[in-house]
């Protein structure tokens, strides 16, 4: 019979099956976890690996006679050719020399016109100098070129190699510290192309965003938290303000080039106008920050202002904003460094142009950080996805630091009341 | 007294301040009707030259023909179909690999695990959502894609370099972190005398989850799920870097499809007339995807507040 079964043993049968589904349930859960991390971990080593490799760059050393002709003719590109050939005296066809030539960077001339520059007296003198290689020695020898495969798939030809090896070894072909991504502005040409221009167009663009949002932000919460009457105003502005933080950002971008560009006709491209769309985008984060912050501020600081007869704003500016400052400063370091990686709404102002010149003033045409990755992501060469991922880690490590330093603040200045 | 003309000055002042205050305030309301009114008002231009029925139920975008205007069959086509339903494939794609991760996620922090373990893993998701979100587009479309085709190519399958699987699935990476700790948030809300009440029933830990807590916290999590949503659709880098360009009306993952953000950036990117029904269409796409996301944000807050209120 089947009833032979006391109660608690039906029950003590039905338990190895729900604690195995309690196994089951809490498993779920770590693996969720692990299946997040993973994909962070994976995405920043695909990064890092990719990108590692543009923080060097191929050069070689050349002798260069600084000839007065070439220098007359701002012929730089000349010099850097005639030592080439020097260097290899055995090639002589015209197409070999072409070849040769082309193991040099097209900007090497560039280099040799900044020493002329620094220093006139150099005309007749003779140097070794080094100098950057083109983009496609600089992925032979990244491995990124493999040299095992057929002559036709790849860049470098067969010829090229047996002269690359020989200036190997010369010890005249090196990998050097990349000082020119940091210090150049964008290029056609991968191996010249550097981040400071958009470097800069992030810089101008931050200082302009953080210039009128964070006093607007502050204002906008200290009127809400500490004078606003509770009507239905306040109200529209609240819940006004928390969706204006949940807008799409590219719809800022529309805002931008619609009422900036089109009817204020203020210029194009400039990081004054990405810097206003970027203070719009970045009010409401700094908005409820500074709020919280003004919230967290006990009233028994107003009260006692009050008691010793300070008006409302004298209780406001003297007592409750110091001890709130931290962290408002907090929320706006979050706050710009969202901007700092925001891209789309400058797709729409036309912060996307090919910029060489390095951005001097807020009106300067100039390019975002986050713009440049996008614009150089699109490039077919190989050494430029290289850079991209490189310009993506530094990037990065802004933003690290950036949160690292709205974490410090917010510990060092922690109070519990 | 000596208080008296100093107190007028003080006054005076202060009223000054407060009046600054004021202004400030009405900056953030001035900026959605800039918004609301720019959109708009650039809408309007298009809908007198591409009729409303043919933009909002017209199942073919081609606005390329419409760049050349002295030509035959230059109207271009404007039906937005196609690109509402790319939109809403790569969101529930999206949507479907965020939720359940970032769910179960905020279930094992919120109930199961230890403050020493919550305290190291819930700033290191944070990061997830601090990545800016060109990075998630290079890495869809260097990184993620070639895999997909790679490994779509092996199993005989033909993967576009540009598919919706891609986009949506680092676009969902993307999401974890908002789903994982807006779920948290609210189950944390949940009142412990709940749990209490169906432990002393004998519930295992996995039950009184499943059977008590999550129907509790279920509105607010749908309305953590809206809001996911809404990031997902204004999301606009990973879907420009990944997704295709030419418009595809398909339900098929694998294949490319373009998005509603992706078209409002190529078609004003690049020097534009101003005035051609090309440019103006991105207005009106605007519009649409600003009425969408704020609708499902309005609702979602709506449903949040409202459930912290029960609890309260």
């Amino acid at each position: 019979m089947s009833d032979t079964l006391t109660h608690s043993e039906r029950i003590e049968a039905g338990l190895t099956k729900r604690y195995r589904a309690e196994k089951r349930f809490r498993l779920y859960g770590i693996a969720a976890i692990a299946v997040a991390m993973a994909f962070l971990v994976i995405m920043l080593a695909a990064i890092g690996i990719r990108g590692i490799g543009a923080f060097q760059q191929t050069e070689v050393a050349l002798t260069v006679v600084f000839d007065e002709t070439h220098i007359k003719d701002n012929n730089w590109q000349a010099i850097v050719k005639e030592s080439m050939r020097k260097k290899f005296p055995e090639v002589t066809s015209r197409s070999d020399k072409r070849l040769l030539t082309q193991l040099m960077s097209s900007g090497a001339g560039f280099n040799l016109q900044n020493m002329y520059r620094a220093d006139p007296s150099l005309v007749g003198e003779t140097r070794t100098v080094w100098l950057t290689a083109s983009d496609d020695v600089d992925m032979l020898m990244k491995g990124a070129i493999d040299r095992a495969s057929p002559q036709s798939e790849r860049r470098v030809s067969d010829k090229e190699i047996v002269w690359i090896d020989s200036l190997i070894a010369d010890g005249a072909l090196e990998l050097k510290f990349n000082t020119h991504f940091f210090t150049g502005g964008d290029s056609r040409e991968p191996e010249l192309a550097g981040i400071f221009g958009a470097f800069m167009g992030s810089i101008f663009s931050l200082a302009v965003c953080f210039l009128l949002s964070f006093p607007l932000g502050v204002m906008t919460a200290i009127y809400l938290e500490e004078f606003a009457p509770k009507n239905r105003w306040t109200d529209v502005i609240e819940v006004n303000i928390n969706n204006l933080a949940a807008v799409p950002s590219i719809v800022f971008g529309l805002l931008g080039l619609a009422v900036f560009l089109n009817f204020f006709m203020l210029p194009r491209s400039a990081p004054l106008v990405g810097g206003m769309v970027l203070a719009l985008m970045t009010l409401p984060t700094i908005i409820i920050a500074s709020r919280a912050a003004l919230r967290a501020v006990p009233p028994s600081i107003r009260e006692a202002a009050w008691g010793m007869g300070a008006s409302s704003v004298q209780t406001v500016l003297h007592h409750v904003l110091p001890l709130a400052m931290p962290g408002m400063l907090t929320g706006t370091i979050i706050g710009m460094a969202q901007a700092l990686g925001e891209s789309a709404p400058l797709l729409m102002i036309g912060m996307v142009a090919f910029i060489v010149d390095i951005p001097g003033s807020f009106t300067d045409p100039a390019t975002a950080l986050p713009v440049q990755i996008f614009l150089w992501a699109d490039s077919p060469e190989r050494a430029f996805t290289e850079r991209t991922a490189a310009a993506i880690i530094v990037l990065l490590v802004f933003l690290v630091t950036m949160n690292l330093i709205a974490v410090v603040l917010r510990k060092k200045f922690e109070r519990r009341w | 007294m000596y208080v008296t003309p100093a107190r007028r000055a003080q006054k005076a002042v202060e009223a000054v301040i407060k009046g600054i205050l004021i202004a400030s305030s009405t900056v953030a309301i001035l900026t959605t009707v800039g918004i609301v009114a720019s959109l708009l008002f650039e809408s309007l231009r298009f809908f007198g030259e591409v009729p409303l029925t043919d933009f909002l139920f017209g199942l073919e975008w081609s606005p390329q023909t419409a760049m050349r205007a002295d030509q035959v069959g230059s109207s271009g086509s404007f039906g937005a179909i196609p690109l509402f339903a790319g939109t809403l494939l790569i969101s529930a794609i999206a949507l479907i690999i965020a939720t359940p991760i970032g769910l179960f996620a905020a279930i094992y922090l919120a109930e199961y695990a230890h403050v020493s373990v919550r305290n190291w893993v819930k700033p290191i998701l944070e990061i997830l959502a601090g990545i800016p979100t060109v990075v998630y587009g290079f890495f869809a479309a260097l990184v993620v894609a070639p895999w997909l085709r790679g490994g779509g190519e092996s199993i005989g399958l033909d993967v576009s370099s540009e598919s919706a699987l891609a986009a949506g699935l680092v676009m969902g990476v993307m999401i974890i972190p908002l789903i994982s700790s807006l779920s948290d948030d609210v189950i944390n809300a949940v009142p412990q005398t709940m749990r209490d009440g169906s432990f002393g029933l004998g519930a295992t830990k996995s039950e009184t989850i499943r059977n008590v807590v999550l129907p509790a916290a279920l509105p607010g999590i749908m309305g953590g799920l809206l809001l996911a949503a809404s990031r997902a659709i204004g999301e606009t880098m990973i879907v420009v870097m990944a997704a295709g360009l030419a418009s595809n009306l398909t339900a098929n993952p694998l294949q490319a499809v373009t998005t509603v953000t992706v078209q409002i950036v190529t078609l004003l990117t690049g020097d534009q007339e101003f005035d051609s029904a090309k440019t103006l269409a991105a207005f009106a796409l605007g519009l649409m995807l600003f009425f969408t996301t704020l609708v499902l944000n309005v609702v979602a807050l709506h449903i949040v507040k409202k459930y912290r209120e029960q609890y309260e």
